[in-house]
């Protein structure tokens, strides 16, 4: 019998009462009569900059102008004409270190939490963690109220990797004293296209 | 004196320590309190989130064969680990197939439980914790103190010298937090780079999809897998979860119980291998779990998400430390899941529960943790004689109003007698 076999062999054995998988239709989670701002409410707790695209900026100007002097800019999207790095071409991830600032895409942004939902869409995730500032481009009309409605329509993409992301990297591990840019991004830039 | 409470004594010797201990994990516990306050829908969460736990964790077999049959599909190779020992020696086996010599690991507790590390660096294996708490505790040759704030018994000063030992630190004598974060940040990029392997635990395994689900605020996980070229996820058999709806109400509950906040950082899928990289290694592990299903008292331990709640919120783990704990769990939930691992070995935890219920009402998918320790208590017989015949004779007293005011009268000018001394 193999390992697999035994061990669901104890569990059937094992199990008593069978209890029937509750109907989530009557949770009647939180709504927003503003998703929008209620969204940019819950970055800002998370610690994330937003900046709506006004008239006459465009994605390369607002990055230009929020990282003077950054060096290295990382993306493969198509509107970020100022990257000088394509996590899509570099031979490793290794290559993404030294990152100042990484552009990716966001699919969704989630009013109750700040969660915004990022599939991987470029061979080498890396970027958006590596880079020592994140700017994430998400549409305005993307946001949902909860994460129940968020969850009814994300897919992890065709890379099979999908994350949400809510703030700057963050740890609280030094006498609980909250510190931001533990391991991966130490600041988060969300712009509203 | 119970093995506990002689430990929980120590602890309460430095006063100013033990004040802080208590008021930050009530601070902890007050956080909690207004993320549940600003969801209207917060107890039905929990209502829901303890029913679908239920029906997972008695259609358990057929959740686990959906899991694996998805994440196979997906390209994951699956393993089975019977007990500690098992799952040790696949990590090895996985780690030497690939020819790794260092691993850099985000944090699981299941690694913890099957003593995961030691074994490994018997074996010539370098292994990195890239949790700040947990590579700060693994430096010191510590275990954690609590499932989510594992170094939090840790002064600024004492992570200072210890970075300033391991040559992580250059400024000798600068202990801010800030800064230390961002030179602990500076060597664990080093270590990401140089990993040969990149292993993360699960907070859920989602059945549906064969998604690994790991959650962290400080992006360590994904860190760890997005620069080695082989990722091996762990999990506990009752990890896993029906599907994305289901996952829905744990991830909404998870970090506003644990931590206060709304969300952690990351909420990281899993489902496939990075381009380029080796096929991802998934290894279920019993290690106990298939057992603990059968015992009709107890088996409901095992819908916990580990959030640490309940250690946040028990009057008893504030004033006493992680380390008051024979368990490498401290808190309700880890008294309840010593005994289930070792019962004699662990009986002088039970002790460490005033039955004040405060971790159960808490406790975000309902887990009668209250309950369960008085039950132990029952069978464990552990109540020593002399407090045994106080109880019998307090319940005289309390049952007979009229015994109650004569005894207090003359008990008055006896109120500060020490009655636990002859314990």
């Amino acid at each position: 019998m193999s390992r697999k076999d035994e061990i669901l062999g104890r569990i059937r054995a094992g199990i008593g009462t069978r209890y029937d998988m509750p109907s989530l239709d009557d949770i009647a989670p939180i709504t927003y009569p503003d998703p929008l701002a209620a969204f940019i409410a819950s970055s800002k707790v998370a610690g994330s900059e937003v900046v709506e695209l006004e008239n006459g900026d465009t994605v390369d100007s607002i990055i230009r102008k929020r990282f003077p002097s950054a060096g290295t800019i990382a993306s493969n999207l198509p509107e970020v004409s100022i990257a000088n790095l394509n996590p899509d071409t570099v031979e490793s991830a290794a290559a993404l270190d030294g990152t100042d600032v990484g552009v990716i895409r966001g699919e969704l942004g989630v009013a109750e939490n700040g969660c915004i939902w990022i599939p991987q869409a470029m061979k080498e995730k890396a970027v958006c963690f590596i880079s020592e500032n994140l700017v994430i481009l998400l549409p305005r009309e993307a946001i949902v109220n909860n994460m129940h409605e968020a969850y009814r329509r994300v897919d992890p993409g065709r890379y099979g990797y999908g994350t949400f992301i809510s703030g700057p990297s963050k740890t609280a591990d030094i006498a609980q004293t909250l510190v931001m840019g533990a391991q991966a991004a130490r600041s988060v830039t969300v712009i509203l296209i | 004196m119970t093995q506990h409470s002689k430990k929980a004594a120590a602890f309460l010797k430095d006063a100013k320590y033990s004040q802080w201990h208590d008021a930050t994990f009530w601070a902890v516990r007050s956080k909690r309190d207004t993320m549940a306050q600003g969801l209207p829908e917060w107890e039905r969460l929990r209502e829901k989130a303890s029913a679908i736990k239920r029906h997972t964790l008695s259609h358990l077999d057929e959740y686990l064969e959906q899991f694996a049959a998805q994440a196979q599909k997906n390209g994951a190779v699956v393993h089975w680990a019977a007990d500690a020992d098992e799952f040790n020696a696949i990590v090895l086996d996985i780690l030497q197939a690939a020819g790794v010599k260092k691993i850099v690991k985000s944090k699981s507790m299941l690694t913890e439980e099957c003593g995961m590390n030691p074994y490994l660096e018997a074996k010539g294996i370098e292994v990195v914790e890239t949790d700040l708490g947990e590579r700060i505790i693994q430096l010191m040759g510590q275990r954690p103190s609590h499932i989510v704030m594992p170094a939090v018994h840790l002064s600024p000063d004492q992570v200072g010298e210890l970075f300033e030992r391991e040559g992580i630190s250059d400024e000798i004598g600068n202990h801010d937090p800030t800064y230390l974060t961002y030179r602990a940040r500076l060597s664990l990029r080093n270590e990401f780079l140089t990993a040969g392997a990149g292993m993360t635990g699960a907070n859920f395994g989602i059945a549906a999809t064969g998604d690994i689900v790991v959650c962290t605020n400080e992006g360590n996980a994904d860190m760890s897998t997005s620069c080695p070229k082989l990722h091996i996820a762990a999990l506990g058999l009752e990890k896993v979860i029906p599907d994305y709806d289901c996952l829905a109400v744990f991830q909404r509950m998870l970090c506003r119980a644990g931590t206060g906040q709304p969300t952690t950082s990351y909420t990281s899928h899993f489902r496939k291998a990075r381009p380029g990289a080796q096929a991802m290694h998934i290894i279920l592990v019993d290690n106990g779990r298939s057992q603990w299903i059968g015992n009709p008292d107890h088996w409901e331990i095992l819908k916990c998400i580990r959030c640490g709640s309940c250690m946040n919120t028990c009057p008893v783990y504030r004033r006493s430390g992680g380390f008051s704990y024979s368990y490498f769990i401290p808190g309700p939930l880890g008294v309840n899941l010593g005994m289930l691992r070792d019962f004699e070995a662990h009986k002088g935890n039970l002790s460490a529960c005033t039955l004040c219920m405060s971790c159960q009402s808490v406790c975000p998918v309902k887990i009668d943790l209250g309950e369960q320790i008085y039950k132990w208590r029952q069978m464990s017989g552990a109540i020593p004689p002399a407090k045994k015949a106080l109880c019998k004779g307090m319940s005289m007293v309390y049952n007979h109003p009229l015994l109650y005011k004569t005894a207090t009268r003359v008990l008055k000018p006896f109120h500060s007698l020490d009655l636990e001394k002859d314990e």
